[in-house]
């Protein structure tokens, strides 16, 4: 930007100031900005950009109300989501708030990734840029807000100025994310830029978590199937959610395992310790708090670090750590201890409705089974579930989907959810069976075999023979030579769901994102194409239309 | 004529049934249950086929949400119980591929699958019928597989009394082209013209009907089980004509007097095909026309025939028929048992019966009875024979082909196994029952070989092992492996409960009587031993079983 000698003095005006004085720089230079050059820009002070990344629809909700807010306030506003925010825009804005979402291994929403992409993947110069994130995310993951701060330390590497500091916010965030949204228009009104480079962090992160009790474990799955699909109803008291909500489990450790660790090392179990300010004894800390499976590669080479040893940087067990790389003493075990991440909980999917089953939660899972270097394995919190006994005690917290929510009763459904993709859907079922509906439902379901894997089969033939649900198709891959799936049985009833799509219909995919959910999609667009007389692209957009009247919904892992 | 008030539901479904066709292409295009609709469980019976499900599981699926486990059995129309090696090796394929796997020889000379699921039967009936076999007519009211004593060597013309088995199926098959149109996919039959039935109309009868024909000495056919029973009269090896039986038939239900199992009534002679065939075909029209319609339970032959007396039966045939019957000839029964082993026709081929135990083909442990009969079918050197014993005869096998055959029954334990099995076990036989049977109260084939089992000691301890008893089992009076006319019949009564009746003959042409009622097992063993004792002590120098309990154990009537 700056040509060489100007930089040059720049450098050597900065070289050597304290923090403060950078801080104070900054505000001053900024004033500058502001009071100096073009006085057109007066005017535009008034004017903001909010851009939202959202999976589960909490972004896009604070976002909207945002913008409500600033327009009431006067301002001039541009509500966009990430997806579809023109990126060269960028260098265009003045004051642009962004609220995102982190998901996963601290990912960002899939509907923010081109956004996210664009800014690692170019150099910007964004100096007239001011900027706040909200970041939104879940204390309970160990990158907590990832993808927000990556955000904000990427516009800010580009020369870009925070208008108040990122905000990052747990999972009941309403009153931290208004608080910094107060922040940011007072600092706009103001005229000029935060001063503080101060990361505001939540104050009060405690989620509002629920102790349930068991009622009952069911196997779903029929005698002689390969599959276990567990059917979990659990009472839990003043338990509030609505269909298309997902619970949040933390699984605790075998206890096998536990002990296993115990003795390797020597400590003892019963040992009071601190871990991150919270009081635990050993062996709970190691059931209840520690994540000791396949430990991230961030977490192997503290370890190595801490035993002094060279380990290769790869995705290991703890007790494999500990086997191969012993710690050199107990006191070397928890200096480990307090460099391991948390447990992080299990997102399931609601299968029941408050209106079928008062102060209960239903949750469908599958024992999940997997390779993992040669070695099968079995997933830590379908395990933990679906070995619970009855009447046992179980913690989890409600993680909302604003983004999965039943349309207006008269509007139709389509309910397409293979295997553990029928979760939702029962939950949908059973709310519309307790509403005065008018709208149709029709649901497409699938597994590998008609006797022994179709879920929730006698409720599912209730609902149809009560007219509660309007159409079932069902396709079982394993029943025949030819493998069937959901998509098959769309493109049997192509010209009957084309009419129903063009009839107004609300179109829900759950279930596993590879390969099913985009097969469907990719079935949905041949349809679109086919039996609707289109072009391939305007089957593209046929379908993005759907998507932006929120009429094309996924929920898809 | 017939009343027409009060009639079965069944009559109803029969009439409204459209040529048997109901509303099967409907329920087999319903994907979410296994089941068909309830009128459609009765039509297609017609089509050979049951719907059942598995007992033993209903309990824990209702648990796991599924509906009741619905298979089919599918059984075929073999008249004389006659299979190709080219059959057979097709029907081994399609039970492998569709079924349990296991091959049943039924009591009446035919073979069955069991657990088809409903998807998989019209590949099973496709699969038949390329190797022209059908299932048409081998269930419902209407008559069912024609049985015809099994073994060649009985009579230098045995060939020419077993082609009537095929005449008399042939001349009884319902008219409809149901058959064909739903299972094999044949065009839709527009002339109704076509499917005119003279003799069943649109009612068909009012219950089974049963034809058997017997080659003396040997009633290995149960002659006088069946509705319509004919005793081969051959005189210097030409056959003169048939005796008919008329009547017979074995079911009963507890606790209702009204209901008992009956042998068939001689009514005369019939000389030459052209009358005998007439006979048959007018005794079918005068059940049509005068049998029970109302009560299912009283609806077979031998209550219209008690009800209007034989005379008037005997005129009512003559009047249809246009010619009288001349009296019966002379004839006598010995024994009712299937040759094993060895043995050769007056042309010099071969034959080797098979013990199979239940008529259960299958390998097991000990005995590969399934591959060894494949083995047999893939040299092409033998045709296959079923008995109403539910064995099999290899049959028909030249002499220089007897060595091949004698080492693959050799290698695969088929020789041992018939060879050393006891003479009781030879001489039993249970019908089906659990799991399958919707009418089962008790264990059938699945219990009846671990009792001989601890009967077998029992007569080796008072050396009557040798002896040839007939001993047999159900699992409900309904009386499908004839248990009424066995000399230890065994009828079940509740789980675990069996009535014991004894006193019935050697060669079939005597019911058995109730002995003692509800016996467990350790009862019955005990009621055995002390039969057996006396037996042992107090028998007549040449005296069967049946006719010394009779005598001796049973109170005068």
């Amino acid at each position: 930007m700056l040509e060489e000698p100007k930089l040059k003095t720049l450098n050597h005006l900065v070289e050597g100031l304290s923090r403060e004085e950078l801080v104070w720089l900054n505000g001053y230079v900024s004033g500058l900005v502001k009071g100096a050059p073009a006085k057109e820009d007066k005017k535009t002070l008034g004017k903001i950009t909010i851009a939202f990344g959202t999976e589960t629809g909490n972004s896009k909700k604070l976002a909207t109300e945002f913008a409500s807010k600033a327009r009431k306030r006067g301002l001039s506003v541009k509500l966009s989501a990430l997806d579809q925010y023109r990126l060269t825009d960028l260098l265009k804005e003045e004051n642009f708030l962004t609220v995102i979402s982190t998901h996963g291994e601290g990912e960002p929403p899939a509907s923010a990734k081109k956004f996210f992409d664009h800014i690692h993947e170019h150099e910007l110069s964004l100096d007239k840029l001011q900027y706040s994130v909200l970041a939104l995310g879940d204390t309970a993951y160990p990158l907590f807000c990832k993808a927000g701060e990556d955000v904000d330390v990427k516009l800010h590497s580009f020369g870009a100025k925070r208008i108040s500091p990122i905000q990052k916010c747990d999972t009941n965030y309403e009153e931290e994310a208004n608080e910094w949204f107060d922040r940011v228009m007072e600092a706009i009104s103001i005229g000029h830029v935060s001063k503080v480079e101060k990361q505001v962090v939540s104050k009060t992160t405690h989620k509002r978590n629920f102790t349930g009790t068991i009622l009952s474990t069911v196997n779903l799955n029929g005698k002689g199937s390969s599959k276990e699909t567990f059917h979990l109803e659990i009472a839990a008291e003043d338990v509030v959610y609505e269909p298309g909500d997902s619970i949040g489990i933390v699984p605790e450790n075998p206890s096998a395992m536990v002990q296993a660790l115990i003795n390797l090392t020597g400590i003892e179990g019963a040992r009071k310790i601190s871990f991150r300010d919270e009081e635990w004894i050993v062996s709970d800390l190691l059931t209840k708090r520690l994540n000791i499976f396949y430990l991230p590669e961030r977490v192997v080479s503290k370890y190595a670090s801490i035993v002094q040893q060279q380990i290769p940087v790869t995705r290991m067990d703890l007790i494999n750590l500990i086997k191969i790389y012993p710690p050199r003493n107990v006191e070397q075990f928890e200096e480990i201890l307090q460099s391991l991440e948390t447990i992080t909980p299990r997102l399931y999917s609601i299968s029941s409705s408050r209106l079928a089953h008062t102060d209960e939660v239903h949750i469908t899972v599958v024992r999940n089974c997997f390779q993992l270097d040669n070695e099968l394995r079995h997933g830590l919190c379908s395990d933990y579930l679906a070995d619970l006994p009855e009447n046992s005690t179980v913690e989890f917290y409600v993680h909302r989907n604003l983004q999965f929510r039943l349309p207006a009763q008269d509007k139709d459904i389509i309910m397409i959810g293979p295997g553990t993709g029928i979760a939702p859907f029962r939950a949908f079922i059973e709310e519309r069976a307790n509403t005065s509906v008018t709208g149709k439902s029709w649901l497409f379901f699938g597994d590998q075999h008609f006797t022994t894997d179709f879920l929730y089969q006698t409720e599912l033939q209730d609902y149809f023979s009560t007219g509660v649900l309007s159409k079932i198709n069902v396709a079982f891959s394993r029943d025949q030579k030819e493998k069937v799936y959901v998509q098959h049985k769309m493109v049997e009833h192509a010209a009957e769901l084309l009419q129903w799509i063009a009839s107004g219909a609300y179109l829900y995919v759950c279930g596993a994102k590879n390969p099913m959910s985009g097969d469907v999609e990719k079935t949905l667009l041949e349809i679109i194409q086919s039996t609707g007389n289109k072009t391939r692209e305007q089957a593209l957009d046929f379908l993005n239309q759907m998507t932006e009247e929120g009429k094309y919904l996924k929920d898809v892992y | 004529m017939s009343q027409n008030i009060n009639h079965s539901p069944v009559e109803k479904i029969k009439k409204g049934s459209n040529g048997l066709r109901g509303t099967i292409v409907e329920s087999l295009r319903d994907e979410i249950t296994g089941a068909i609709a309830e009128d459609d469980q009765a039509v297609i019976k017609f089509h050979g086929m049951y719907q059942q499900d598995d007992r033993d599981s209903r309990e824990e699926r209702a648990a796991k949400k599924l509906e009741r486990l619905y298979s089919f059995m599918i059984r075929l129309r073999l008249p004389g119980g006659f299979l190709t090696a080219d059959q057979w090796i097709a029907t081994h394929e399609i039970a492998g591929e569709n079924s349990t796997g296991i091959i049943k020889i039924t009591t009446r000379q035919t073979l069955q699958l069991h657990g088809l699921i409903k998807s998989k039967i019209k590949p099973t009936i496709q699969a038949f019928n390329e190797t022209k076999l059908d299932s048409i007519a081998t269930c419902g009211d209407i008559n069912r597989n024609v049985v015809c004593s099994s073994h060649p060597k009985q009579s230098s013309i045995h060939e020419k009394v077993f082609s009537y088995s095929d005449k008399i199926s042939e001349m009884l098959m319902p008219k409809t082209k149901a058959y064909y149109e739903i299972w094999l996919d044949e065009e839709k039959v527009l002339d109704k013209k076509e499917e005119e039935d003279p003799l069943y109309e649109d009612r068909y009868l009012p219950r089974k009907f049963k034809i058997a024909i017997a080659i003396p000495p040997n009633n290995d056919v149960d002659v006088f089980a069946n509705d319509i029973g004919l005793i081969a009269i051959i005189e210097n090896d030409t056959l003169l004509g048939f005796n008919i039986a008329v009547g017979g038939g074995l079911s009963a239900t507890h606790g209702n007097t009204e209901t008992y199992p009956r042998l068939g009534t001689i009514i005369g002679f019939c000389a030459g095909e052209e009358q005998t065939l007439k006979a048959i075909y007018e005794t079918l029209t005068i059940q049509r026309d005068f049998g029970n319609r109302s009560d299912r339970k009283l609806a077979r032959l031998k209550y219209t025939l008690d009800k209007f007396g034989v005379a008037w039966f005997r005129d009512e045939l003559e009047k249809r028929v246009g010619f009288k019957f001349s009296i019966a000839r002379p004839y006598q029964f010995i024994d009712r048992k299937d040759y094993f082993g060895w043995h050769r026709n007056h042309q010099g081929l071969w034959y080797y019966t098979v013990f199979v135990e239940n008529g259960r083909v299958l390998d097991t442990e000990g005995l590969k009875l399934k591959s060894a009969l494949l083995a047999i079918a893939q040299a092409h050197t033998a045709n296959f024979r079923f008995t109403c014993n539910q064995n099999v005869i290899l049959a028909d096998i030249q002499e220089k082909d007897k060595v091949l055959i004698e080492k693959i029954l050799q290698d695969y334990g088929v020789t041992h196994h018939t060879d050393t099995t006891s003479a009781i076990r030879k001489n039993s036989m249970a019908c089906v029952a659990l799991n399958t049977c919707p009418l089962a109260l008790a264990e059938g084939q699945r219990y009846l070989p671990s009792l001989i089992s601890s009967i077998e000691p029992l007569l080796q301890k008072y050396q009557l092992d040798k002896e040839d008893i007939i001993i047999r089992m159900t699992g409900c009076p309904n009386g499908c492996a004839r248990p009424y006319v066995a000399e230890i019949g065994l009828v079940g009564t509740a789980y675990g409960k069996y009535n014991l009746h004894i006193g019935g003959d050697h060669q079939g042409e005597r019911l058995n009587k109730l002995y003692k009622e509800n016996l467990d097992e350790s009862a019955i063993l005990l009621e055995l031993e002390n039969l057996f004792r006396e037996y042992k002590a107090r028998r007549k120098q040449v005296e069967s079983f049946g006719d010394f309990t009779l005598r001796c154990c049973l109170p005068n009537q």
